[in-house]
């Protein structure tokens, strides 16, 4: 098994109006990416591939150590995903959820399952229809979490919430990056990513524009939006020459 | 496909319409209740067995294999440690299950459309009760294996496309083409009258039609499971 936690090599996918194309990438364990666009850039679209519930059309996915999707439950079992656009079962309890995933997790860790709904100030008794929005993500953070996956892959979590719900999410998930735990991460507000990356990579329109460390693109006064904008632009002026 | 997972799965689906399963259950008794109670409300425990089983095969098609995508709850399920092919052939087993206690006690009811009195004759005729508890297995068999067939065509199109639009598309060609042919068509086929007589003879005709639906059934799973590992999203 190598350092690798994610490689994504020559990864392309084709819809009518927007493409996904070449994209190689590589996630050390123990690294926190932050994936930063536009909406509709190809953020959800590449977490998707990674987490298998999209098929690349080009190609090689590997996560883990394992091919994605031949090996996807292998590596599903070791991976916890929370997405902006995913819900809850709205008729069900909170501990229904945390039964249903513990069945399919042995590794699910009851203990801290207890400490999160204390943390997160969350009763296990209460159905998700009866929740608010930011209720309903810290949910999904600690069925995400209590699993103790080795890989986070989050689509836009903070999307949506209030200011104090999205600081108890972020504090969540720095926490969650001990243990050499290796996250994923799209936003497209840079300050999140600022807080919590080590590594930045730019997309924008179904292309990886740009990668490197947080600090360097964030350095002297300079906000990752900014250095967003930058890069959008360099990339404009490298295609058009 | 990964039986644990699957079972799982199923549990899920059937947990979160244990309520409405329950409901349909209890209108299925009273449909057999109604239809068993004399000519004076036969016919309102007939339609309300045939309503029970219409009602829970749009419950089973619109909620658990439909709804995931409508609610978002498919990105959460496809999450979980399975692949695409476990979720459909959950789907299709838990609406089988969903189906199997509620729809089993309306087809209970249909019984009493028969011209003949079905429980007098049993009672008459000396055959051994073994005998009688077969002849009610084929009957069902019969029943649901034909109901069977018809729903598998419905969950077939619904888990393959994830759409409502070409699921009403399905469920209204099957109306057409399945409703013509029994009500307008089939009378006036003489083979098809005779064979439908022989159905209710000790001839080679019951196990027959069995093994056809039974065939038929595995076919449509075999087609369905070819199209879903075809597919390129799963959210």
């Amino acid at each position: 098994m190598d350092g690798m936690a994610v490689r994504l090599h020559g990864v392309g996918k084709r819809y009518t109006h927007f493409a996904l194309a070449g994209v190689d990438l590589d996630v050390a364990r123990g690294r926190a990416l932050g994936v930063v666009g536009q909406n509709g850039a190809g953020k959800s679209t590449l977490l998707r591939i990674v987490m298998g519930l999209v098929r690349a059309d080009a190609g090689a996915v590997e996560v883990l150590g394992r091919a994605m999707p031949a090996e996807e439950r292998a590596i599903k079992r070791e991976v916890g995903f929370v997405s902006e656009d995913m819900a809850l079962y709205r008729g069900a309890t909170l501990r229904w959820h945390m039964e249903l995933v513990r069945s399919f997790y042995p590794g699910w860790d009851e203990a801290h399952a207890a400490a999160l709904l204390d943390r997160f100030e969350l009763r296990e008794d209460q159905k998700m229809g009866g929740m608010s929005r930011g209720q309903q993500v810290k949910a999904m953070l600690l069925l995400a979490l209590a699993r103790r996956p080795e890989l986070l892959v989050l689509d836009e979590p903070t999307a949506g919430l209030d200011p104090l719900v999205r600081l108890d999410v972020l504090r969540e998930l720095s926490a969650a990056r001990g243990d050499r735990r290796t996250v994923i991460f799209s936003s497209h507000r840079g300050d999140d990513v600022a807080g919590l990356a080590d590594d930045v990579a730019f997309i924008h329109a179904g292309r990886l524009i740009g990668r490197g460390s947080a600090s360097a693109f964030a350095g002297g006064g300079r906000s990752i939006e900014e250095a967003f904008v930058e890069v959008v632009r360099g990339s404009a002026v490298g295609r058009a020459a | 496909m990964n039986a644990r997972a699957v079972s799982l799965l199923v549990a899920k689906d059937c947990s979160l319409l244990r309520l409405p399963l329950v409901l349909y259950t209890a209108a299925a008794i009273v449909a057999v209740a109604l239809a068993a109670a004399g000519p004076a409300t036969r016919s309102i425990g007939v339609t309300l067995a045939i309503n029970v089983m219409i009602g829970l095969s749009f419950h089973v098609t619109m909620g658990p294999v439909l709804g995931e995508r409508e609610r978002r709850t498919l990105p959460f399920v496809m999450s979980l440690p399975v692949a695409p092919r476990d979720v459909a052939v959950a789907k299709l087993l838990s609406s089988y299950i969903m189906f199997l206690v509620p729809g089993t006690v309306a087809a209970t009811a249909l019984v009493f459309l028969s011209p003949v009195d079905v429980l007098a004759a049993m009672a008459s005729d000396g055959r051994s009760l073994l005998s009688h508890l077969i002849g009610w297995g084929l009957y069902f068999a019969l029943v649901l294996g034909a109901w069977a067939l018809v729903f598998s065509v419905v969950l077939a199109a619904a888990i393959v496309s994830e759409s409502l639009g070409w699921t009403i598309a399905v469920i209204t060609a099957l109306m057409f083409v399945v409703g013509n042919g029994l009500l307008q068509v089939a009378p006036h086929v003489r083979w098809m009258v005779g064979y439908v007589r022989e159905l209710g003879r000790d001839g080679p005709a019951l196990p027959i039609t069995i093994g056809v639906e039974a065939a038929g059934v595995a076919a449509i799973v075999a087609v369905m499971l070819w199209l879903q590992g075809r597919k390129t999203s799963f959210v």
